[in-house]
């Protein structure tokens, strides 16, 4: 553990009562602003399906979650944060610890970021210093230790400065992922990070006990892409909705996680059947890509397309935020330690559509999962969503666009910043946008 | 020392006015539309019969969405004969769309715009450019005047009409000659090099102190504009025909520079002082024209 008294590198000294004036402040903002998602939701949806209210209770970050985490770690359990979905969730429970995203989505916390490093910096990373900064996250504080991977200047960097607060363990993943050293170089990540795991909790990871997270793991991405799957169809579920869901994996307790989305998923079906929809079935179809977009605060995107006029739907999304959370489940041929170890290092590499990646040939799979996508969603086109600072998203879009372009897949680069401000012109472009694709303006 | 006078000109300001087609006429037969397109520096309306342009305004946008949509649609309704029951479909479009009380639908001015250039030029523009107030946009359309692809820029008053009036009133220059002034120069300066109108304005009057004309600040502000939007139209992919839309079609400064540094001419605009259509309200014209679809779709034929 870092000593209380060590030298901090980056962080500023902030007086305590600045601390807690910035905590509340922001506190009761956001308080404010998740009660508002949630009732914009049901305003949409009038028939919003009643396994909603669940997810809508976990989803406040200062509520009954927060406190069983609490509760579990007065018991002597301990919670590992992470920021990027390359962590392996898998070792995390088989140690008996709670996995809890730590990602800021928080806006108002970027300004006290902005003490730290330039504006200039993905707002992601920002916020999330900020967030730190006054102690704002329930998830972050509560952490033990966060794994952050490298994936990105600003997760390396990030990685740093939060050393200055909180124990940091970091994962490098590699730049090319379909070679021999890359894979071999992940798996020593990964054996590392268990062995830190192990160290933090005192709990061996042993085979039997890691043999049941996997399958736990399993049945989330089952659970998961029964949900996904549903959206193929006309709309039963409004895209906020699922992405809210999608984003609760990241903080609940898994297994109740997947029985709530299984009652979900049985609750659509049924909708299926009666044809009672969310939104009427020629609603344009939209699929998200780019940087991440994350509960509480930056549900801005989502809530523009669904609320437009003409409205649209979000039908999946190629976000490390939503859609590729669980989809890829761990694939075992023997229940042996090193095989399982093996099957770990393939599904958090292999699987993962991060654009740190690139490769000689091409870095394929972002585009193919994308495009795999918008056929298999029927969608009508892209919204790509870009936050500024936001490098390795941004420059990609140009190769996106282009493979797009190839299948008459309209496709909109929308750029924006961890702000309110720019609701009315984002509404302008995201509106434009649905006007193109919807078949209803008579034109 | 004498004391100045203070100059209490107001050099940006624009000419408002109303117009009516005095040719065309209407009976309670003809289905009437009308569209509304509150910008962030002006608001506009057009009426069109059975979607033809009948009458059109142009007016300041006011403190007040509101407001300045009854005050256009006010101003255009003048000398028609026209009340405001006889109109069967209004949409609003621009900055204030959502805020036009009168509206029976609200549509972006982008689809607009497009809609409107096609009204105005013709099926054969495939790209526009609207300079508006507070934001510039560049849009691709099909033959039918469809939105098919567009970009914007970010809400700044770079580049738009909103910075042509701070440096109206910056260089004492009548908004309606900066074109003229802006290209009366032999040799076109370098572009100021900061397009943020409060840093632009900053850098004007520096270049002011060190000696140069009115004339030139003017060119290299307007160059700076000029080369901004021509990069807008760029990423968007320039496809003939080409249109300008918006104030700033008006201002034969930007329009020629842009055409310079893209190597392509404007499809010419009608003459509105001479009774041709005015290319400031293709977005109201659009409007209209989606009105009249709505309409006849409401009452399902």
């Amino acid at each position: 553990m870092k000593s209380q008294t060590a030298e901090k590198k980056y962080l500023p000294e902030m007086p305590q009562k600045e601390i807690d004036e910035a905590n509340a402040s922001v506190k009761s903002t956001s308080e404010k602003i998740m009660v508002d998602n949630i009732e914009r939701m049901k305003k949409t949806d009038p028939n919003r399906p009643a396994a909603m209210k669940y997810f809508d209770d976990i989803s406040n970050f200062f509520g009954q979650r927060k406190e069983e985490i609490e509760a579990e770690k007065a018991k002597g359990r301990k919670v590992i944060g992470y920021f990027c979905i390359f962590a392996p969730i898998e070792l995390i429970l088989a140690a008996d610890a709670i996995p809890v995203r730590v990602n800021s989505g928080w806006y108002d916390t970027s300004k006290f970021g902005d003490r730290v490093v330039p504006v200039e910096v993905c707002p992601v990373i920002r916020s999330t210093i900020g967030a730190k900064m006054i102690g704002l996250s329930p998830y972050l504080e509560l952490s033990d230790a966060v794994i952050s991977t490298l994936t990105c200047d600003g997760m390396t960097k990030l990685s740093e400065i939060l050393s200055d607060a909180t124990q940091i363990w970091t994962m490098t993943p590699p730049r090319v992922k379909d070679s021999a050293q890359s894979l071999h170089l992940w798996k020593e990540e990964i054996k590392s990070i268990k062995t830190q795991i192990e160290k933090l909790t005192g709990n061996k990871i042993t085979a039997k006990k890691l043999k049941a997270a996997i399958e736990t793991m399993q049945k989330a991405t089952k659970a998961f892409r029964r949900l996904q799957e549903l959206r193929k169809g006309n709309p039963v579920i409004m895209g906020r909705d699922a992405m809210l869901v999608n984003q609760m994996s990241l903080w609940d307790d898994i297994t109740r996680w997947i029985q709530k989305t299984e009652a979900l998923c049985d609750e659509l079906e049924k909708r299926a059947a009666q044809k009672a929809w969310a939104c009427p079935p020629d609603t344009p179809r939209v699929i998200v890509t780019g940087t991440p977009m994350f509960w509480p605060d930056n549900w801005k995107l989502p809530s523009l397309v669904e609320e437009a006029t003409p409205q649209g739907v979000l039908v999946g999304d190629e976000l490390c935020s939503g859609d590729r959370i669980l989809y890829d489940p761990v694939g075992i041929d023997e229940w042996t330690m090193d095989d399982m170890i093996n099957g770990i290092a393939e599904r958090y590499l292999m699987a993962s559509t991060c654009p740190c990646f690139t490769s000689q040939d091409g870095n394929e799979d972002r585009i193919n999962w994308l495009i795999t996508k918008v056929k298999e969603n029927n969608a009508n086109g892209v919204i790509y969503y870009v936050v500024r600072g936001c490098m390795l998203y941004a420059m990609e879009y140009a190769r996106v666009k282009r493979a797009l372009d190839k299948l008459s897949i309209p496709v909109y680069y929308l750029d924006t910043e961890y702000t309110r401000e720019d609701v009315g012109q984002m509404k302008t472009r995201v509106e434009a946008f649905l006007e193109m694709l919807s078949a209803r303006v008579d034109f | 020392m004498t004391q100045q006078p203070k100059d209490t000109t107001e050099y940006w300001r624009w000419q408002e006015y109303h117009r009516v087609r005095s040719e065309k006429s209407w009976s309670n037969k003809d289905v009437i539309t009308a569209g509304i397109d509150v910008g962030s520096v002006g608001s506009k309306a057009a009426i069109m019969i059975d979607g033809d342009m009948y009458a059109w305004a142009v007016t300041r946008t006011g403190s007040n969405s509101p407001d300045s949509a009854k005050k256009v649609l006010g101003m255009v309704l003048e000398d028609t004969g026209l009340q405001l029951d006889d109109i069967k479909y209004t949409v609003g479009t621009g900055y204030g769309r959502v805020n036009v009380p009168m509206a029976n639908k609200a549509i972006t001015e982008i689809a607009c715009h497009a809609k409107g250039a096609n009204y105005i030029w013709g099926p054969s523009v495939r790209t526009i450019l609207d300079v508006g107030g507070q934001d510039i946009k560049a849009i691709h359309c099909d033959e039918t005047g469809r939105v098919t692809s567009f970009l914007m820029n970010d809400k700044c008053a770079a580049g738009t009409g909103r910075g042509m009036e701070v440096f109206a009133d910056l260089l004492k220059i009548p908004i309606e000659d900066i074109g003229k002034v802006s290209l009366s120069l032999d040799e076109e300066p370098e572009p100021v090099s900061c397009t943020c109108v409060a840093y632009a304005k900053t850098e004007a009057v520096g270049l002011l102190r060190k000696g140069w004309t009115r004339e030139k600040v003017l060119a290299a502000y307007t160059r700076a504009m000029a080369v901004r939007m021509a990069n807008l139209i760029n990423r968007v992919g320039l496809e003939k025909e080409f249109v300008i839309t918006g104030g700033q079609s008006k201002n034969m400064g930007i329009v020629s520079r842009i055409e310079n540094i893209l190597g392509v001419k404007t499809l010419p605009s009608p003459n509105w002082r001479e009774g041709g259509l005015d290319p400031m309200i293709a977005g109201a014209a659009g409007a209209a024209l989606f009105g009249k679809a709505l309409y006849a779709k409401s009452q399902g034929s």
